[in-house]
This record gives structure tokens, sequence and C-alpha cells, in this order.
């Protein structure tokens, strides 16, 4: 059996704005449910007319939060995103590394800042 | 009830004179709420968002809300955006096209919003700027847009308008909502129930922090939209309760406004001529991302 898999997001979630959380969660719902049959996935952005943070926060950084990152890794790949795409992702794919290694530690630092009645 | 509109610029003073009509009304109820315009010899049009939030907090405690003594030039601008149909005063043409008009729109109504922006920033009088920053602009607006839908819960919707300024090569677009606001947001989420607007506002710009819940990342979205404001040397604005906050080149600055504003209001200005490219000179690929 051929183990690897492309999600077409824009049929997945039948529009080409990727811009809402629910969509995204309709995303990691697929790429979680395959990754953990162990099959290789491909994540297809072709069609896919916008892109926002909101939607990969929760499509794909949310990954972070269930698989490993060598396991993601090894088993993720995109295509179809334009270069400044790419770039977005790769925030958010930062951002979310950072929030799952430690997700206490943003608050750590605002520690009674800006506290008086209004 | 009489509610003096004074006149009403996309600043800081601006944004507080709309805070002190909202304060001013905060106990109307089932009332008539008549804003009187004679002292306003100038309203910005995208501040008609920021105005409705407290026409539809109005309107949301059953009060009969009416317009009065609006000089020709003010009904001019705000019947060329479409504002005054929400008052049934009929809309003017906007000849040069350099409107996006005011609209509003139901929490989540992503698709309604592109076609919206589709309808309005194509081939009219709004310049045709280079794809790159067509996009990275567009993306802005709907981070903010999607954002407030979910953050600001409330049910009155989320309103928007923009004007296109040709003399300037400045594009202003504002989008508000009727919420609590980003204070309270962040209150709740951090357990500090006296943090103030400012210090809030700060802490929603930071890049990571963010006030969703469900172990979810986030909060990049109003730091991809500043490096974006920084790059094209546009301005940022956001304004939500008693906080104020504007980001251009001239750096950023936080201000407490005399009056609470009741929601949150983002305008963002952009500079039409840019023609940078927005992507960075390294060529990712896919596996560099994960």
């Amino acid at each position: 059996m051929d183990k690897q898999i492309t999600i077409k997001v824009a049929d997945l979630i039948g529009s080409p704005l990727c811009i809402s959380a629910e969509d995204g969660q309709k995303v990691f719902d697929k790429i979680a449910e395959f990754l953990k049959d162990g099959r290789n996935v491909i994540i297809s952005f072709d069609r896919v007319s916008m892109l926002i943070s909101l939607f990969l926060n929760v499509a794909i950084g949310q990954l972070y939060g269930s698989f490993s990152e060598d396991e993601i890794r090894a088993k993720i790949q995109v295509e179809g995103l334009s270069g400044d795409d790419m770039e977005l992702l790769k925030r958010v794919v930062d951002n979310a590394k950072r929030y799952y290694a430690n997700p206490q530690q943003y608050d750590a630092a605002w520690q009674d800042e800006g506290d008086e009645d209004e | 009830m009489k509610l003096n509109v004074g006149t009403i610029r996309s600043t800081c003073d601006g944004f507080s004179s709309i805070a002190e009509l909202a304060q001013d009304a905060s106990d109307l109820w089932l009332d008539n709420a008549e804003l009187d315009f004679s002292r306003c010899v100038f309203f910005d049009a995208n501040m008609a968002a920021p105005l409705y939030v407290v026409i539809a907090r109005l309107r949301d405690e059953l009060n009969d809300v009416t317009i009065h003594n609006i000089q020709p030039s003010t009904e001019r601008i705000l019947k060329k955006n479409q504002f005054l149909t929400v008052f049934n005063m009929g809309v003017l043409s906007d000849t040069n096209q350099t409107t996006l008009p005011f609209k509003i729109f139901k929490r989540q109504a992503g698709e309604q919003f592109n076609d919206y922006l589709d309808t309005y920033m194509r081939g009219r009088g709004i310049p045709s700027m280079s794809d790159a920053l067509t996009k990275r602009f567009r993306q802005s607006l709907f981070e903010i847009f999607l954002n407030a839908g979910i953050h600001s819960n409330s049910e009155l919707g989320i309103f928007v308008c923009g004007q296109f300024f040709p003399q300037l090569h400045r594009l202003d677009f504002t989008i508000a909502d009727a919420g609590v606001g980003i204070r309270e947001n962040v209150r709740r989420y951090t357990g500090r129930k006296r943090m103030n607007s400012c210090a809030a506002i700060e802490w929603a710009l930071t890049e990571g922090n963010t006030t969703k819940t469900g172990n979810q990342p986030g909060g990049l979205g109003l730091k991809l939209i500043k490096d974006f404001i920084r790059m094209n040397e546009g301005k940022l604005q956001i304004v939500s309760r008693f906080g104020y906050y504007e980001f251009s080149s001239r750096g950023d600055s936080f201000n407490k406004m005399d009056h609470d504003f009741p929601g949150t209001c983002i305008n963002i200005e952009i500079n039409t001529q840019d023609t940078s490219s927005y992507c960075l000179k390294s060529e990712l690929s896919s596996d560099d991302i994960f």
C-alpha cells in the first residue's frame, strides 16, 4: 500500500481562502489522522489564494502539540506555496515549537507590568 | 439625549472623542440618541467604523439613533462611503472611486469580506499596487478581521471601511468591533485583573502571546502586520478601551485615553507606492520548514 497521502487543502475546506480557525482545524484533523497511521503526508496548497497565520497556527502549528519534531520533519511535506507564504509558514512553525516547548514562558515576563485600575 | 460629535480625525484625539460619546451615552436605554454634528467641521471617512461601535451599542440597547445638523462637506463624505445608509440617508456616487464603503459583517464572515475586497479594491480609483503589496495588505486585513471575530466576543458584528488619499499615496483601512476589548481578554488569560489597556495592547503585540484557549499556538498576526507596516513605512493604530497605540516610521507610542472606547479598532494605513517584494532573499524548501 502506498503510504504517501496528498491532502489538497483547497478541496478539503471547499475554498481557496485559508483564513479561518475552523477550516484550519479540519486540515489539522486530517493530517493528524494520517500521521497516527504512520503515513507520509503531502500538504498541497495548490489553488489557495489567501493564507494567514490564524489558519496555519491551527492547521500545522498545532501538530507540534501532538507529534514530535522528528516525526513531523520526516513525514510531512508542503507544496504549492509561494516564497512569501513559505516564510509565513516558517514563522508559524518556529512559533509553535517555542509555544509547545514551554507554553507558560510567554506569560512569565509580564508579571506586575501595567497593573493599575482604569 | 443630544450627543455632540466634534471634528473627528484618525488620531488619538479623534478616537478619544468617539470614546467620550460612548461614555456620555452609556446609560441610555429605550431612549433617543441624537448625534449632533453641528460642531463637526471635518470627519475622516475611515472613522465611520469606530463611530459605528458607539451606534451599534446604542441600538443594541434599543435606542433610536438619529443624525442632526450635519454639514454638507461631512454629509458628502459619509454618503460617499455609504455610512449614512445605516440611517436611511442615501448614498452619493463615489465618482473618483476612492472609497471602500462602510459595511457591517457578521462575525467569521471571511468569505463575504473577501468578496467585499474583490469588489472595491480592483480596477477602481484605488491605485494598482504591486502584487506583493496587495497580498500583504489583504493578508493583514484578514488577520485583523478574523481575529476580531474570535476575540471580540460580540454578536454586534465587525465594522469596516477604507479611504484612499490619492495625493498622499496613502490607503487607510479600519476594522472595528464592539467587543470586550483586548484588556478583558488578556486579563482573563493572564489572571491579572488590573492590567491596564495600554499594557494589554503591548502584551498582544508581543510575538507568541495569544489569549486563544485550547492549547493552540498563536499570537503572530499583529506582529506580522507590524513587520509589514515597518517595511511599507505605513502606520498602524490600535485602539481598545482606554488604550491607544500608534506605530509608524516615527516609532511606537502608547497613550491612555481619557474615555473608555467600548470595543477595539485597528486602522492600517499603507504607502501605496511601495514596490518592496516582501519576500526574504532565501528560498525555503519544504525540508527547511519543519
